[in-house]
């Protein structure tokens, strides 16, 4: 069954069209990848599935309903969870405190909501730093207490956006680890923007990639890797003329 | 009943400081016991009263991280409220106290609603020019008594009287509002912890993460802003009652807004003592000040460059007050 469908959909900045007619699906269960250029329009899609940004138009149906009008806390309601590629805290609170901030979605008792932060915290191993602020940490536990917090709100789908941006090849093996605990474990349908390739292609059941706010392929990982669009995409189109020969 | 576990629950500061605030506390208790002049009592009442103030100015301007410049139109409506309904039609201070905070709240979601689509130094200005709006109203009002304000005499009553908070000896004001005091620390150690405190300090650290948690940004704005008015004006009733002559120009001016913010702001925006803290420098530091100045004509204004140095030191060398200090301190300690 499908959990998100997204439908003919396009984002407008003034003259800049972001999202282009855009269309897919996303399973119950399924671990969609995401990938494209920068400036392709991955982040945008992101907005605007979310409800942070209203779309230009199309249409968006979540679990059956349709959440194209809804604001970004409606549909973090009805369990829409994501993450921010570029996480900014001015260190208030610490990374309990930011855990339990999404658990209160499902409940008004800061007892209960404090339990349950501690519960994630230790499931995700970062129940060691529950005292330290946020802004304290380097970036890949940072990525890690996003992932958390937006665990907190107990979602159906979670939106990861570049989770592994920045983070060396042993943090990268970390954050795999996570992602695939989240998704197989935990049974939550996770969708998520990774520039990080070998993370993107090893653990996505499918993927879809953009250019220039264009859907230009969809498929299987192995299958994608050799579409000649998204050679294209990301190496020029010189290179698929040069390398024609090794790319068949 | 967790809500109310919660109302006395300090666990989470160190024992020394609980150790601090009882002392703090049990001296409040007793100070009118204590020989001192009718200056310090004055004195005293006005720290409870910018304490209170400053408690609900925390909620929205600490917690909430947004900067609110016009407190006073709050505090006015309560003290208005309060006399006219005393003077006119004999209310006691029981009944026009919450109606007076019904009415500040009301007027408080009629400007909030709009305010909070603005964001940082826009909602700032916003709240500034609202406040000046309605003291230009008022000053021209003849029901409210325009300019001139309003006079409550106490001759016409028979002190000591419970019912209107008419009394000719100031330690009755002064337990009166230290009852305030108390609740007001209460309420604010609730509020903190409670699914409320924890959404505002998720606006003021990020309002896009917080919209993507499920809250509902402009509308937790809205809601803690009427818990901040509600505060302000419940004091600004008691303001009436006490000080019993009241003009726009005194209870509703700017430099009670910004004096709110600074107290605030100097003790600590977004902690639970720091109000209490910047009050306990600033009103001392305020009204002896003029004493003093008041033999030396020349150098009346020297208040204002103190407040001047104040806010300059705030902002470079710690924008969360005395108690982010503290709070620093301790942290290079543990680490």
């Amino acid at each position: 069954m499908a959990l998100l469908e997204v439908h003919n959909l396009t984002k407008d900045f003034g003259g800049l069209r972001a999202n282009d007619n855009i269309s897919f699906s996303l399973d119950q269960g399924e671990l969609l990848g995401l990938i494209g250029p920068n400036g392709a329009g991955k982040t945008t899609l992101f907005n605007c599935v979310s409800g942070l940004h209203p779309v230009t138009s199309g249409r968006i149906i979540f679990a059956g309903e349709d959440i194209t009008r809804l604001k970004a806390h409606e549909t973090a309601r009805r369990g829409l969870a994501r993450t921010f590629q570029v996480y900014v805290a001015s260190g208030d609170l610490s990374v309990e405190e930011n855990v339990m901030v999404g658990c209160f979605m499902q409940t008004r008792s800061p007892a209960q909501a404090r339990a349950r932060a501690k519960e994630i915290l230790t499931d995700l191993k970062l129940n060691d730093l529950s005292d330290y602020l946020v802004s304290e940490l380097p970036a890949s536990a940072q990525k890690r207490v996003t992932m958390a917090t937006a665990l907190g709100s107990d979602p159906k789908l979670l939106l990861l956006d570049e989770v592994a941006a920045g983070l060396n090849p042993s943090e990268i093996e970390e954050i795999m680890a996570i992602i695939k605990h989240v998704h197989d474990d935990l049974g939550v349908t996770v969708m998520l923007i990774e520039h990080v390739m070998e993370l993107v292609m090893k653990v996505s059941d499918r993927v879809i990639v953009l250019d220039y706010g264009q859907k230009i392929a969809e498929g299987e990982p192995a299958t994608v890797a050799k579409d000649p669009m998204v050679i294209k995409a990301y190496l020029g189109e010189r290179y698929v003329r040069e390398h024609a020969e090794e790319l068949k | 009943m967790e809500a109310l576990r919660n109302v006395f629950d300090f666990s989470d500061f160190p024992r020394i400081d609980l150790v601090v605030v009882g002392m703090v506390a049990l001296f409040l208790v007793v100070f009118p016991l204590l020989p001192h002049s009718s200056f310090a009592m004055a004195t005293m009442i006005q720290f409870l009263m910018f304490s209170l103030y400053g408690m609900g100015w925390n909620t929205i301007g600490g917690y909430g991280g947004q900067v609110d410049l016009g407190k006073a139109q709050y505090l006015g409506i309560g003290a208005f409220t309060t006399a006219v309904m005393l003077i006119r039609w004999d209310v006691p201070f029981w009944v026009s106290m919450p109606i007076g905070v019904a009415l500040a709240v009301t007027w408080s979601f009629i400007i909030g609603y709009p305010l909070f689509r603005l964001t940082g130094h826009y909602f700032a200005i916003a709240t500034i020019a609202t406040s000046l709006v309605l003291k230009d109203i008022f000053e021209v009002w003849d029901f409210v008594g325009a300019a001139r304000g309003l006079e409550i005499s106490p001759i016409k009553y028979s002190p000591p009287d419970f019912l209107r908070l008419i009394f000719k000896e100031d330690i009755y004001y002064y337990y009166i509002i230290l009852g305030f005091f108390f609740l007001g620390i209460l309420y604010v150690n609730w509020f903190r912890k409670s699914r409320l405190g924890f959404q505002l300090r998720s606006i003021k650290d990020n309002e896009e993460v917080a919209q993507s948690l499920g809250i509902n940004v402009h509308w937790a704005k809205i809601k803690t802003y009427a818990i901040a008015t509600a505060f302000v004006s419940l004091v600004g009733s008691f303001h009436a009652c006490y000080i019993k002559n009241i003009e726009p120009e005194d209870t509703m001016s700017l430099d009670l807004s910004i004096l709110i913010a600074l107290m605030a702001m100097l003790g600590g925006a977004g902690s639970l003592w720091g109000p209490i803290i910047g009050a306990g420098v600033l009103i001392p530091l305020k009204s002896y000040l003029k004493e003093w100045l008041g033999a030396k004509a020349g150098l009346v204004g020297i208040d204002l460059i103190i407040y001047a140095v104040i806010i300059m030191l705030i902002s470079a060398v710690e924008p969360r007050g005395i108690w982010g200090i503290i709070e620093k301190i301790r942290r290079r300690k543990r680490a």
